[in-house]
């Protein structure tokens, strides 16, 4: 089991790793220059040469990597180009905004996705399955950018239900400030939520089927077990594992996923600083928030990973 | 239902993500601002937030607007891209143009009580200097040593005169104060990020921000500008919006009341309609042009340059691309520096037949039959974040083919187009220049061979050109000077080194139901938000 264990632990550190080094040479192989940024207009070589050598890319490709990887392993993820701070700082100040939205997008698409699928595969060809597929189909299609100008048209400009833009009014307090947060988080909440969850139920509606097919629910059918219990406790246990997966793979997507929706909802998160990132060449700005990226993602996988194996005792043994 | 833990560690995640943004909501934000009588708050749209808080080395446009409001500068730009005084009451020169001193206003202070002196000028300019810091760097070259004599002079010796160095340094170099920052290190890094808040001087003076999300800046009592009483809008909040569709949303929304960013041409019309929003017309400062590189053989022939000037149809660009909101320019003077753009020069008239003749005369021919013209093949390179750009691009290749010209278009994206233009690996390139604050620093930095600021695009290496241009930057009498302009304008126009094919016009859409008399400066880098005009602004 402990074995088990530290493979799990070492393939996770090596997965970032790997991570770590692509990026880190993706970024450097980019045919842009990161100082022709910081001036507009006249720029002496001097100048250029001076930054060139803050930044540090004056240095050998190879000799910049090991210092990268120096500082990284004693927790230093550098200082940004841009906005001469430590990352780690700027970073920390927009993860719990991205956290919280693609948290509860996340929490909300499983929520409802689950029951969706398994109506969907009980009530096969029935009306509640066509809508489903079609739900599915449709939110597969839909493009966050289109969604999210649609919601803010419709229910902040034209209902105005909604605020436009932003995470919270920084002059509210106590019981204000929290519903201030949760109405700013509703509509880019809602069309995360609405272009995840199709898929989501769709792949629980065959993952289900094909549970529903199998001995053990006919057997548990005719020992007696209403329709309602074989359904939701035998045939979903079994269905929900492949969707586990899912759902570890997909926190990625998420986070990820989140730059389009920050940016049009102007939501102060990691998605909407990549976005900037990329566009000021903000090389340790990028690499740091893609290492914080891969490490959600692998350590989420991990923790999955530990649980199945406390819950499974094939791969205990 | 063991299985179903996956599910609880997760929601988990979430609660404590929830629980990590919600405790203590807004409790960085101090306390809750009461609604104060009288003075009222401007809130203004922007699309990014502010990455540096440095004076001496910013460069986004929101760190340009913030921290031009906060830091006075000598001279200021009015609408009519005049220089006008500002923290100095003027300048003169002595020596032939070689000693350049400005004198002061004594009535500008810092926020934190102490006199805006001569000494704090002398200390920024020799910052600067000494660490090559941002553009104002390259103003500054020819400063051999400054003297502050009393609290209200400063004197800047030069080791040559150059026409242009009072006003260049004028408006560009923000006057930092030295008490403060004399004690902070390194100044290329330095914020001015007081415990006890922002110190400034200039019009507005940051007090607080909430990352991400808004800046919020407090005018400052002692600006010597603001009208009688001070300033009407006692607060200006910077509010991000990273998309210009949900900025026009939040505009008519009345969630802002100004857009910092100018209105995009494809969203003018819809706003036009709008009764409670007036636009505000600006001139810009740059324009945008073609650019021959002249170290390509077949771009250094003039009669190609030249027919490549009669295959761009300047006044149907405007017409359609702009939407009519732009204004056409000659040679590479653009009218808004009225006087210096030669009155006698004349456009090279679009005709894409005549270019062809043009080109024929000069040997080239058809000879596979192809209807295009043998080794006049060229690529254009230009940004593909500037959607008026791509569209011209398109515009001008069909043009050029119907003269036997073949274009291709390379519209890539923008650092890739920087980085290419910045190593001159371009035949054409199309794009255009931000902000020139005066002609002779354009001129300098765009056709000197020894190529000072990196820009000159054209690679250009034209002795004859060099000594015009040297011979104007040493020129101090004013109407010598400006002829000198004038005769380099038309050097260019005739070599043909570029094409222009417009000055731009931005909008900027405000709430005209709520504020009014803002006092606009050409371009998208002053329009609206520079601090002068913000403290002219009246509510209704």
């Amino acid at each position: 089991m402990l074995h088990y264990a530290s493979k799990k632990v070492l393939r996770a550190v090596l997965t970032i790793w790997i991570a770590v080094t692509i990026t880190f040479f993706l970024l450097r192989l980019l045919p842009a220059d990161p100082t022709l940024l910081v001036v507009e207009g006249d720029m002496t070589p001097e100048m250029q040469q001076a930054l060139r050598e803050q930044y540090g890319l004056d240095k050998p490709l190879f000799v910049q990597y090991l210092l990268y990887l120096g500082e990284l392993l004693t927790g230093n993820l550098g200082v940004s180009f841009r906005q001469l701070v430590p990352v780690a700082d700027v970073l920390l100040a927009r993860l719990p905004w991205t956290l919280l939205l693609a948290g509860s997008a996340f929490v909300l698409t499983i929520l409802i996705g689950i029951p969706l699928g398994v109506y969907a595969a009980v009530g096969r060809g029935k009306v509640v399955d066509k809508l489903v597929q079609f739900l599915g189909i449709t939110s597969n299609a839909l493009f966050v950018p289109s969604v999210a100008i649609l919601l803010l048209v419709v229910f902040a400009a034209n209902l105005k239900l909604f605020p436009i833009g932003g995470a919270i009014d920084p002059d509210t307090r106590g019981l204000a400030a929290y519903a201030s947060l949760l109405q700013h988080l509703a509509l880019p909440l809602f069309s995360l939520v609405l272009v995840q969850v199709g898929p989501y139920a769709l792949t629980l509606r065959t993952n289900m089927l094909e549970v529903l097919g199998e001995d053990y629910i006919k057997s548990a059918r005719s020992r007696g077990y209403t329709p309602r219990r074989t359904t939701w406790l035998h045939a979903l246990r079994n269905a929900f594992i492949p969707a586990l997966t899912l759902m570890g793979l997909q926190l990625g997507t998420l986070v990820g996923g989140a730059v389009l929706t920050e940016t049009i909802f102007a939501y102060p998160g990691v998605g909407r600083l990549i976005y900037e990132s990329v566009q000021q060449l903000d090389y340790p700005m990028l690499q740091g928030a893609f290492v914080m990226l891969a490490l959600t993602v692998v350590l989420a996988n991990l923790a999955t990973d530990l649980i199945a194996m406390f819950l499974n005792p094939r791969i205990r043994t | 239902m063991k299985r179903y833990r996956g599910t609880g560690i997760v929601a988990g995640i979430a609660a404590a993500a929830l629980l990590l943004s919600g405790c203590g909501l807004n409790e960085d934000q101090g306390e809750q601002p009461d609604a104060e009588a009288g003075a009222s708050t401007l809130r203004i749209g922007t699309t990014t937030d502010v990455a540096n808080f440095n004076p001496l080395g910013s460069l986004s446009k929101t760190d340009s607007w913030i921290l031009n409001a906060m830091y006075p500068q000598l001279l200021r730009i009015d609408g009519n891209a005049e220089k006008v005084p500002e923290l100095a009451e003027g300048y003169t020169l002595e020596d032939d143009g070689a000693t350049v001193i400005y004198t002061l206003r004594d009535d500008f202070e810092w926020t934190d009580g102490e006199p805006v002196t001569a000494s704090d000028v002398k200390f920024t300019a020799e910052a600067i200097m000494e660490k090559q810091l941002g553009n104002v760097a390259a103003k500054l070259t020819w400063v051999e040593s400054i003297e502050a004599p009393d609290d209200t002079t400063v004197v800047f010796h030069l080791s040559q005169p150059y026409a242009p160095f009072a006003e260049g340094v004028g408006f560009w170099m923000r006057v930092v104060p030295e008490h403060i920052f004399a004690e902070a290190g390194d100044l290329s890094a330095f914020a001015n990020d007081q415990a006890d808040g922002w110190v400034g001087a200039g019009a507005y003076v940051l007090d607080s921000m909430t990352r991400g999300q808004r800046y919020v800046l407090k005018a400052n009592e002692n600006y010597p500008y603001a009208p009688e009483g001070g300033a009407a809008v006692g607060t200006v909040e910077y509010v991000v919006y990273p998309d210009v569709n949900t900025m026009i949303l939040a505009l008519r929304n009345g969630d802002i009341d100004l857009m910092g960013t100018p209105v995009p041409a494809s969203a003018a019309a819809s706003l036009q309609s709008e009764a409670d929003i007036t636009m505000e017309e600006v001139g810009s400062l740059g324009f945008a042009h073609l650019t021959y590189n002249m170290q390509n053989p077949t771009l250094a022939e003039l009669p190609v340059r030249q027919a490549l000037s009669m295959v761009v149809d300047t006044k149907s660009i405007i017409s359609t691309i702009l939407q009519g909101d732009g204004q056409e320019m000659v040679g590479p003077i653009s009218p808004i520096f009225g006087e210096f753009d030669n009155p006698d020069l004349d456009a090279y008239p679009f005709d894409p037949a005549a270019a062809r003749e043009l080109l024929e005369d000069a040997g080239y021919t058809d000879a596979d039959g192809d209807g295009m013209l043998d080794g006049l093949s060229f690529e254009v390179l230009c940004d593909q974040s500037n959607a008026n750009l791509t569209r011209v691009a398109e515009v001008v290749r069909e043009d050029a083919a119907k003269a036997g010209i073949d274009l291709t278009v390379a519209c890539i994206e923008r650092n890739t187009f920087l980085s290419r233009t910045k190593d001159g690996q371009y035949e054409i390139d199309l794009s255009q220049w931000g902000v020139f604050d005066n002609p002779m620093d354009q001129l300098r930095s765009t056709y000197l061979s020894s190529n000072p600021g990196g820009i000159n695009y054209n690679l250009v290496e034209d002795p004859e050109l060099d000594a015009l241009i040297n011979d104007a930057a040493a020129t101090v009498d004013r109407a010598e000077f400006v002829e000198k302009i004038q005769g380099i304008d038309e050097y260019v126009h005739d070599q043909a080194l570029l094409t222009p094919l417009y000055v731009e016009t931005f909008r900027f859409a405000y709430r005209s139901d709520r504020f009014e008399g803002f006092d606009p400066s050409p371009s998208d880098l002053l329009g609206m938000v520079t601090g002068y005009s913000l403290s002219q602004v009246r509510p209704l």
